[in-house]
């Protein structure tokens, strides 16, 4: 359903990351781009980014047709698969030819019933393509049956003079394509290869988690002539704006301050923001306040939508309830407990026998979900550990993960401009100082935090080449972190043009520059630089432990 | 952090000049401290002690300067020292994997001790 995504103007933020998927195909043509593998954690929006790409180049008319498909619906069966993909690239391109939407996702169009459709569109030439495929399935040859399939966008482009941009959505199922049971015919994803290649069909793909992605990717026949782009979480205002533009639409109203505490819980992932919205309109009141937002975050978590989606994504790997328990003893092991227990002693102190840990483990690392960073997550494997393990009421689950929602609240916020001005960088250090003493940092820790602001604005300084000669900051302290934002209008940086050269190399060169995010990286806990509109925002986050703060 | 305006002074203790630069040592005092080793060390002086006792803040851009004196005065046969420098200064050069490169000195008198004892 590649044309249902969010109205343009309420999908924020990604404005440089379409612009350029929409300009791929140009670009792939004249060598300056390749295919682009799209990474980002469960949630984040991928799938919505090629709706938004999808419905951008299917009406701009550039002569370039969308084609997008999705391996979590699919028929995984290899002929079944090949028939889909056949089908759907046909319908697509009669669609986009045609200017029919609703034949994008017609699913009552069978391969037979859309030759008259492609013929009345002047497009002969694809019934020989279709032909072809037609023999293969015919002869029973699967792997010609599924070579076609895959290769028919680059067999259209090169009749019909239209460059196909393709978009594989949650590629990591082709994994499990197989010719009569999963796992009988391992590789067949390989058989892109051909297709990647050709430059009038270049290909965005992506899918969860990243680790499984990125090993299919490390297959010689796909690694090569593709490029990483990594779709970043909304910063927290833009979260708050694509949130308050949900809740607005169900005449719900809700104040930033009031929402900030649920903004920073779900890390400005637009998924459970979305699920958020809708938990807060089950609610039926239409002012929110935090406590109500917290409500929602409990409901959600514990029944809702998120608790759905978490749900079927275990529930694609685990297919006996025993599993599960195992699964959830382990999670609950690993978020309790820091450091790595080796499996010996794991399966001593959880009390499961070895085979069963064995499996239990592999599907969880194999998965991206045992090493998970997500508090959300998290509290979706406590609530369901508290029901089914502890057998706790529903009422007692959600004042338990209420509790720990509420504890993160406990936050000051200052926000200052400094204009880029020579030593203006000293006036954020003393800043930041303050605000240091104000929740009683000790004062060495303060020193490399001080320095870590200091690098970062003169960075600001020397490379936003703007004419608005402005840094914009924010501080935010919690009990448990300090976190500073730094924004400068201008050109865009990001942390992956840098590149980290060896300490006598930076000592050879004239000017033994360019220690400064060396620095920042090892003062700091966790460094992000995301471009929000038109200004580059480096986030700087310390972890406040417990020796580090003045009792 | 206080932050005083940049200034750089230096002494001469027989044939060893001890720099005391005074401040925010950054971009535009770096030239400034380039400038006074190497007025030491056009007059001959081999042996460059810097004193941080009053040095601030020193930051990236700082230490590149300081990375130059260090380059400047080991092919003229010279030696760099550094000496005084507080806690988070110290710990920025092994962050950035520096401190092999330069000798440091909990004070002058260790220093000038050391710089004695190396002879030249």
């Amino acid at each position: 359903m590649p044309l249902t995504g969010v109205p343009a103007k309420d999908y924020l933020n990604r404005d440089n990351e379409i612009s350029y998927l929409r300009r791929l195909a140009d670009m792939r043509q004249d060598g300056l781009a390749v295919n682009v593998l799209l990474l980002g954690t469960r949630g984040v929006g991928k799938t919505e980014l090629l709706k938004q790409v999808f419905r951008d180049v299917f009406w701009e008319g550039r002569e370039v047709v969308p084609f997008y498909y999705s391996f979590k619906t699919a028929a995984l069966k290899s002929s079944t698969f090949a028939r889909d993909y056949f089908t759907r690239f046909f319908k697509q391109y009669a669609a986009y030819v045609k200017k029919e939407p609703l034949l994008v996702d017609d699913a009552g169009m069978s391969l037979n019933r859309l030759m008259p459709v492609l013929s009345s569109a002047g497009l002969d030439w694809m019934l020989d393509i279709a032909d072809a495929f037609q023999e293969h399935a015919v002869s029973g040859d699967l792997y010609g049956q599924i070579l076609a399939a895959i290769s028919a966008p680059a067999a259209a482009a090169k009749r019909g003079g239209r460059r196909i941009l393709v978009m594989l959505d949650d590629f990591a199922a082709s994994e499990d394509l197989h010719e009569v049971r999963r796992g009988d015919a391992p590789g067949l994803a390989s058989l892109f290869e051909e297709s990647m290649k050709n430059s009038l069909c270049p290909h965005i793909i992506t899918g969860s988690p990243a680790a499984r992605l990125e090993g299919i990717f490390s297959d010689p026949s796909l690694r090569k002539d593709i490029e990483r782009m990594q779709l970043l979480p909304l910063p927290e205002d833009t979260s708050f704006s694509f949130f308050d533009s949900l809740l607005r639409k169900m005449h719900i109203t809700c104040e930033m301050r009031e929402a900030l505490g649920l903004i920073r819980t779900v890390r400005g992932n637009p998924l459970y923001l979305k699920n958020m919205a809708k938990a807060a309109w089950k609610t039926m009141k239409k002012e929110l306040r935090e406590k109500d937002l917290a409500e929602c975050y409990c409901l959600d978590v514990l029944d809702g939508e998120t608790a759905f989606y978490w749900s079927s994504v275990l529930s694609e790997q685990i297919r006996t309830k025993g599993l599960l328990r195992t699964m959830l003893k382990l999670l609950m092991r690993r978020l309790t407990k820091a450091g790595t227990d080796d499996e010996a002693r794991l399966s001593q102190v959880l009390g499961i026998r070895d085979a069963e840990l064995g499996q239990a483990m592999e599907i969880l690392d194999g998965n991206g979900l045992g090493s998970h960073a997500d508090p959300v997550f998290e509290d979706f494997v406590r609530a369901l550990y508290m029901r089914e393990i502890e057998g706790r009421s529903a009422g007692e689950i959600r004042e338990l993960i209420g509790e720990r929602f509420g504890v993160q609240r406990d936050s000051s916020r200052f926000e200052m401009v400094i204009p880029m001005t020579d030593q203006a960088e000293l006036v954020a250090a003393r800043a930041v100082e303050q605000i240091g003493k104000n929740i009683n940092l000790e004062p060495d820790l303060l020193n490399y935090i001080q320095l870590a602001l200091v690098e970062t604005c003169i960075n600001a300084i020397e490379h936003s080449g703007s004419y608005e000669k402005k840094i914009y900051l924010t501080f935010l302290s919690t009990p448990e972190q300090l976190e500073i934002t730094i924004e400068s209008p201008g050109r865009p940086f990001s942390l992956d043009t840098l590149r980290e050269s060896a300490v006598e190399e930076k000592l050879a060169s004239g000017r033994k520059r360019g220690w400064g995010f060396t620095l920042i990286r090892k003062i700091m806990d966790e460094v992000r630089v995301e471009r929000v509109h038109d200004r580059t925002r480096v986030t700087l986050v310390k972890k406040i432990r417990n020796k580090e703060a003045l009792k | 952090m206080t932050t005083s305006p940049f200034q750089v002074t230096s002494r001469l203790v027989k044939d060893v000049a001890i720099v005391y630069p005074r401040g925010y040592l950054n971009n535009l005092s770096g030239e400034g401290l380039v400038n006074e080793c190497g007025k030491h060390a056009r007059a001959g002086m081999k042996k460059i002690v810097v004193n941080f006792r009053e040095t601030d803040l020193i930051n990236s851009i700082g230490i590149s300067f300081l990375l130059n004196i260090m380059e400047d005065l080991q092919t003229a046969g010279g030696t760099l020292c550094f000496t005084e420098m507080k806690k988070v200064h110290l710990d920025t050069f092994e962050m950035l994997g520096l401190t092999k490169y330069f000798l440091f000195f909990p004070d002058e008198q260790a220093t000038l001790q050391a710089l004695r004892t190396q002879g030249g």
